[in-house]
């Protein structure tokens, strides 16, 4: 499988001084599901971040397809930025305009001047963009202004968004931190589903295990900005979590029974 | 003698006698620095009250071939305070988008954008006035250009604020799609900000309302130059109804913008 991304001893400090990374390297290769693990503050949003440098680094290099992304800039850095899609806590929809506007907002990036501006999309866009709503279960709301939808819904034209850009690589910032366990399966199983039809990598940042243990191929466990655990699921140990989150099994609440989590384990 | 329960925190109480203390203390020295005592207004009220019961009252038209006169003065005012601020509007709306570090291109110049603003915005629309009168000369379009300057002033901040509140996180999913800055703009922050703006717009329509009639005073024309010129010719009566005349367009004004501006809300 061919590699899609690489980090190489990657360092970001912000201007307060907090260091947020410290040294990360790891690669990534077409058709995996990783699953960034990790307490709050130990850095998972800004490894995200760094991907499509909406957040810049420090040191290091990150190559993303190929490319190093810390020497692109203006244009080239935009066509880079077009093969990775990027889905959000908070959806970050455009709230006033429609379901279908915020899916097509996916091509902007392969759009020029004037029609780009004021959102003239080619039919074949249009059609395409229309499937992929009713892909997800959302045919009914194309012409809802996407403040009507609900969290789950929300979340579903984000991904739809995301698709449109025809990434090689889709990025996840905590896509289920603010659903009920319902959607958030929900969500889980449609990027788990589309990512590996359309075969697109996939990173994940969670806070709950039992989930990063049932849909990735691997997990990264994060710990003040260094991975300090990267394997598939089943090497996950009890021992290796209290590494992550830096305290004794018992103190951390996990998103299942003991037995749920073998069960997930069977199925993973 | 028991002690009585106290209905708030002591500490609150005391910050509200220390600021009724300070507000006496504040108006007994205004007083002896103003040489002003209110009570001159009732030891001279005779005075006072024959200045209104006889100059001012009752109302009077003025003379009915000046009635066409001065409505259409009312409505130079109106186009005033209109035009005035839809210009602005539009200026300050280009502008804002350079003053917020969040959404701009060049982050580094957004602090010198908005201090600008605040510059040009703290000082008064007939600062302006009289700045401009004296430079230009008396006119409409004087009277025009110098509220532009603190509408826009004030809009780019208020447009600035707006677009911080909203639209941070559309315009980063737009980012991550590879989009442009103007794709950004038309795409995501106009859509997401476009009724704050122009609720802030209505706001600002009204307040120029009030400083068109005020600017017109001092030579911008409009009602405000009518009524100056009665005023200057003693005809206070006459002036009277001008007044009212002000006050029910300053009324029906703002009934209508609060209206729109509910509208907006929904
Ligand atoms: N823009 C920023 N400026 C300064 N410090 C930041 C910024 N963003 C994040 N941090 C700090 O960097 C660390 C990692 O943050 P983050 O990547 O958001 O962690 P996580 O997503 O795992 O909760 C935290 O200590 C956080 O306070
Ligand atoms: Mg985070």
């Amino acid at each position: 499988m061919k590699q899609i991304l690489k980090f190489e001893n990657v360092i970001k400090r912000y201007p307060n001084g907090v260091h947020a990374l410290n040294g990360v390297s790891f690669e990534m290769k077409e058709g995996e599901f990783i699953s960034v693990i990790g307490p709050s503050g130990s850095g998972k949003s800004t490894l995200l971040r760094t991907i499509n440098k909406l957040i810049t680094i420090s040191e290091g290099t990150v190559v993303l397809d190929g490319e190093k992304i810390s020497d692109k800039k203006g244009k080239a850095l935009r066509s880079l930025r077009r093969k990775v899609g990027m889905i959000f806590q908070n959806y970050n929809l455009v709230y006033s305009l429609s379901v279908l506007q915020n899916v097509l907002h996916g091509r902007l990036g392969f759009m020029k001047g004037f029609k780009g501006i004021f959102g003239i999309y080619s039919e074949e866009d249009k059609k395409k963009a229309l499937s992929l709503i009713k892909e997800l279960g959302l045919e009914q709301f194309a012409y809802n202004r996407a403040s009507d939808l609900s969290g789950g819904q929300k979340q579903r034209v984000g991904i739809a968004r995301a698709i449109m850009q025809e990434p090689k690589l889709l990025l996840c910032d905590e896509p289920i931190a603010s659903l009920d366990p319902s959607s958030a399966k929900t969500i889980m199983d449609l990027l788990k589903d589309m990512t590996s039809k359309r075969n697109i990598a996939c990173i994940v940042n969670l806070h709950q295990l039992d989930v990063a243990m049932k849909y990735s191929t691997r997990i990264i466990g994060l710990s003040k900005g260094k991975i300090v655990f990267d394997d598939t699921p089943d090497k996950l140990t009890e021992e290796a979590i209290e590494k992550i989150y830096g305290t004794s099994y018992e103190n951390l609440m996990l998103g299942g029974e003991k037995s749920e989590k073998e069960d997930s384990f069977n199925c993973a | 003698m028991k002690k009585k329960i106290p209905l708030i925190a002591h500490d609150l109480k005391k910050i509200y006698t220390i600021f009724a203390v300070v507000v006496v203390v504040l108006f007994i020295v205004c007083t002896i620095l103003t040489n002003f005592n209110v009570m001159s207004l009732v030891s001279n009220g005779d005075a006072f009250w024959s200045f209104i019961t006889n100059d001012f009252l009752p109302p009077k038209l003025p003379k009915a071939s000046r009635i066409p006169g001065v409505l259409s003065s009312v409505l130079v005012t109106l186009a005033l305070a209109l035009s005035s601020t839809t210009i602005a509007a539009i200026l300050a709306m280009f502008v804002a988008l350079f003053g917020s570090e969040k959404v701009s291109p060049f982050p580094k110049l957004a602090k010198v954008v908005r201090g600008f603003a605040t510059f040009l915005r703290n000082i008064p629309a007939l600062v302006w006035a009289f700045i401009l009168f004296s430079s230009l000369g008396i006119g409409t379009g004087v009277g025009f250009v110098a509220l532009c300057i603190t509408s826009f002033a004030f809009m780019v901040r208020a447009f600035v604020e707006t677009m911080e509140d909203v639209s941070q996180d559309c315009v980063e999913s737009l980012l991550t799609v590879g989009g442009t800055f103007p794709q950004r703009v038309s795409q995501a922050i106009l859509p997401s900000c476009l009724s704050g703006f122009l609720s802030w717009f209505l706001y600002c329509v009204e307040v120029n309302i009030r400083a068109s009639t005020i600017v017109g005073m001092v030579g911008g024309g409009g009602v405000g130059m009518t009524l100056f010129s009665y005023i200057k010719n003693f005809q206070y009566d006459i002036a009277l109804s001008i007044i009212l005349l002000i006050a029910l367009m300053v009324i029906v004004v703002d009934q209508v913008t609060n209206i729109l501006r509910k509208e907006l809300l929904k």
